[in-house]
């Protein structure tokens, strides 16, 4: 169990162990030498990975950033196109549709007509009717007038004749008798509001 | 101490033969190029930071000045990859070299106002002239214009590298103080140290910003001349 965790702590150790013990032989025996330029690199290399560390990751999500623009943009031309092919299909079934039940409106259309043509051939009937009634009404208004003076003709005439009949002595007598008559209403006159 | 102080800077060589051809190209292979449409990690952010870099630099030239875009970015990704890699301990920079700064600004500056010359001569003759001088000054101006004019590739090759190979310098220097101080007092090599620290974090900087520099100045050159 010791053993155990001391070789785990060694295996994790391990390449560290080797990069200090060769950095300090190198720099022990002068394999490496230390010069103005070890320091420049010291502060080179040190500013690298620091700007590194803080912003590798930000700017690589930008970069992502980038391509996803670009790939939606495609996308978007993609959909539009496909919604626009979409439309134009259900439009052609919904104009389908529509000729299916086209029977309907040829069928108004056809009433629509038969009614007119019997209302027109309705109105030239009455038309004519009076036009009939019109010629026959003259006739038989110049009838009743035709009637009508004959009648007043003959009743002149017989008027005429009647009088030309009647003499003097006729004429002396009637109106003798009227007058007697007259006398006698006027006393039966006279007498009835006293009642 | 003279001797091992400019050692870094000699040409190197292995075994006799030069390796800085290997040298110079070596970051290449650090910039892997694109190859799906979803990349990994690495070659998405290259993709972006380059795309950031091009709309910073070249929104204010024509299309003209457009055309000059590969060989600008290529220009810049190169100087601020060499200086970052030649932080690390022992290496190489060839960016202190003059012979090469020089290679790389003459040619590039010569091909910026040739292109002017050729397609607005007359624009890049009144160069020569800021507006508004005086009359009795314009001869003398003229002469003070034309030498400014030449003296630009120079000031490109060795500003770069009097950068570069001074702060490399001053690492060494400082860091030389501090091993020679922790023998005598450790408190003042700690305050060397922190010195040293503050140093390493300005090189950095000035390693990105040169590269900057360097190309915004040919852009800058371009804009003239397009």
């Amino acid at each position: 169990m010791l053993s155990r965790v001391v070789l785990s702590a060694a295996a994790t150790a391990g390449p560290y162990m080797l990069g200090t013990g060769l950095i300090l032989y190198f720099l022990s025996k002068e394999i490496y030498v230390i010069t103005p330029e070890t320091f420049s690199t010291i502060s080179i290399v040190g500013l690298l990975v620091y700007v590194i560390k803080k912003y590798g990751a930000s700017i690589g999500e930008f970069i992502d950033n980038l391509n996803e623009q670009k790939i939606a943009q495609l996308e978007e031309v993609k959909q539009a196109s496909i919604k626009q092919i979409q439309d134009a299909i259900e439009l052609e079934k919904a104009q389908q549709a529509l000729v299916q039940k086209r029977h309907y409106l040829f069928d108004v259309q056809r009433n629509n007509i038969a009614m007119a043509l019997e209302v027109t051939y309705r109105e030239r009937l009455h038309k004519v009717y009076k036009e009939v009634k019109n010629r026959l009404d003259y006739h038989i208004s110049v009838q009743n007038m035709m009637h009508r003076k004959e009648q007043e003709h003959m009743i002149n005439w017989v008027e005429k004749h009647v009088v030309q009949s009647i003499s003097a002595q006729q004429e002396k007598e009637t109106i003798a008798k009227c007058i007697a008559d007259l006398q006698l209403l006027a006393k039966k006159a006279q007498a009835q509001p006293v009642m | 101490m003279n001797e091992n102080l400019f050692a870094s800077f000699i040409t190197p060589t292995l075994m006799g033969l030069p390796i800085i051809i290997l040298i110079i190209a070596f970051p290449n292979i650090l910039f892997p190029s694109p190859n799906r449409l979803i990349n990994n990690r690495l070659v998405s952010f290259q993709q972006w930071l380059i795309q950031l870099v091009l709309k910073q630099m070249m929104t204010m030239h024509n299309l003209k000045g457009r055309t000059w875009s590969l060989m600008l970015i290529s220009l810049i990704m190169f100087i601020g990859s060499t200086n970052l890699l030649g932080l690390l301990p022992h290496s190489f920079t060839p960016t202190t070299q003059l012979s090469m700064n020089l290679g790389m600004a003459i040619p590039l500056w010569a091909g910026a106002v040739i292109t002017g010359f050729r397609h607005k001569t007359k624009a890049s003759l009144a160069h020569f002239l800021p507006q508004g001088t005086p009359i009795p000054l314009i001869p003398m101006l003229v002469i003070i214009e034309t030498i400014s004019l030449f003296i630009q590739p120079m000031a490109l090759a060795v500003r770069l590298t009097a950068n570069i190979t001074a702060g490399h310098l001053l690492m060494h220097l400082i860091g030389g103080a501090t091993l020679v101080l922790t023998s005598i007092s450790t408190p003042t090599a700690m305050i060397t140290f922190i010195i040293l620290v503050l140093l390493t974090v300005l090189e950095f900087a000035v390693a990105l910003i040169q590269a900057y520099v360097f190309t915004l100045l040919v852009s800058l050159y371009l804009h003239d001349n397009t």
